[in-house]
């Protein structure tokens, strides 16, 4: 497909085969997707290897890495829920590493971005979603429905209150799956585009070069702070689910 | 950045239906044969990495960590209490600077007073001595002086007598000659 058009933005996302395999008649291949993911969190384990093989009290470049996003990662968590936070730090600290990862492999030409799928996303999005609820409920019991009635609310204006707050609450994963997922999606597209166009227009071509340039970079800005942001929301609901008062 | 942002209006929706007569089916994202595989590899690609955070990189980093904010405190520490100790010291030295000088001034005063006493007293043991001196000196010249002057007198009246005696046969007795002389 890619030899006959050279500017399909989607192809990228094609999910091909690499080994066949089956549990139970449902289909669990191998495929690029899986492979990308395995290069995402060897990477990420190649890192953390590497910096912490050799660690000390003062830290060299590697383990400097590490510390920082390590810090960054725990001071966002300790910001946004505070020391109850604490528990859930491996679960958000991996979440963080897994999409930043993901995101920054997408950005290689000829790689396959992971979040870019919106089952990955939404599973993401999904599994936070129920831990949360299931966290709001396990620490306040029925007293966690009162995140769907803000106090300070006149009375009469409940019937109205209520089910926005339901419908958003119930919005949280898709929201917050979509985002993560069409950002990789348009951003991935438009660069192929562009890059297509590069060969389209011959010796005019630079044009659209310096274009990709500029959207590359862009895009790098955009592959860390989705990662950012899909893992802030992550406290942020995980807060409401440990503070339903606020 | 205009123009080839134009350029971008015009060419995408070109490019996109040039993408949709090629492509076979729909968006991949959408395509439901995907989702086991995607999820069954992103469950245990994640708990992979979630389990080498969890078991690994976080005790290990947490205790560096931990680590280096208790030498740092630690450090902070001995350095406190070696500038109190420090500081003590020069207390001490201040003290003892203070007390020093307190007694050597107190020495000096001392000193200075029985210097003084031992003064004024040799003073006036002398005056006393020199008063004697010159009482007894002045006696002394009292004496000569009146030692000279009766011999002084006996001379003259000798001198007298033996002048007179050349001249006139009754020599006149001392006592009429002294009253003369006077």
């Amino acid at each position: 497909m890619a030899a006959d058009n050279p500017i399909d933005p989607i192809h990228q996302f094609e999910i091909s085969k690499i080994a066949e395999m089956q549990i139970a008649g449902v289909d669990i291949s191998f495929t690029n997707s899986s492979l990308f993911m395995v290069f995402a969190i060897a990477a990420t384990m190649t890192l953390f290897m590497l910096s912490l093989s050799k660690r000390s009290i003062i830290p060299n470049r590697m383990q400097m890495l590490s510390e920082l996003s390590y810090n960054f990662i725990a001071n966002m968590l300790r910001d946004q829920v505070g020391d109850q936070g604490r528990a859930y730090f491996p679960f958000i600290f991996s979440l963080f590493m897994f999409i930043f990862f993901c995101n920054f492999i997408g950005l290689i030409p000829y790689t396959f971005t992971v979040t870019s799928h919106l089952i990955v996303t939404f599973a993401f999005a999904g599994l936070i979603f129920l831990a949360v609820t299931i966290i709001g409920f396990m620490k306040n019991g029925l007293g966690y429905l009162r995140i769907f009635y803000p106090s300070g609310i006149p009375i009469f204006l409940a019937p109205l209150i209520v089910p926005i707050e339901i419908i958003s609450y119930l919005s949280k994963p898709i929201s917050l799956s979509v985002r993560l997922c069409a950002n990789m999606l348009a951003g991935h597209s438009i660069l192929k585009i562009f890059a297509g166009f590069i060969v389209m227009l011959g010796f005019l071509g630079f044009a659209p070069l310096i274009f990709l340039v500029v959207l590359y970079a862009l895009e790098t800005l955009i592959a860390a702070l989705q990662a950012y942001i899909f893992t802030i929301l992550t406290c942020i609901y995980l807060n409401d689910a440990l503070h339903p008062d606020h | 950045m205009k123009f080839f942002l134009k350029i971008f209006i015009f060419v995408l929706p070109l490019s996109e239906a040039y993408a949709e007569g090629q492509k076979s089916a729909g968006l991949p994202q959408m395509d439901i044969s995907t989702f086991p595989s995607q999820l069954f590899w992103l469950i245990i690609t994640f708990t992979a990495l979630y389990l080498f955070m969890w078991k690994f990189v976080i005790p290990k980093l947490s205790t560096t960590i931990e680590e280096r904010k208790d030498k740092i405190s630690n450090d902070i520490n001995d350095a406190e209490n070696l500038n109190s100790e420090a500081s003590k010291i020069l207390k001490n030295y201040d003290d003892k600077m203070n007390s020093a000088s307190l007694e050597s001034n107190e020495i000096v005063s001392s000193s200075k007073a029985t210097m003084n006493e031992y003064l004024d007293k040799l003073k006036k043991d002398n005056e006393i001595k020199i008063n004697a001196m010159i009482t007894e000196s002045e006696k002394k010249i009292h004496q000569q002086k009146q030692q000279s002057e009766q011999e002084i007198k006996k001379a003259t009246i000798d001198t007298i007598k033996s002048i007179v005696s050349k001249y006139v046969e009754t020599v006149p007795s001392d006592d009429e000659i002294s009253k003369k002389l006077n």
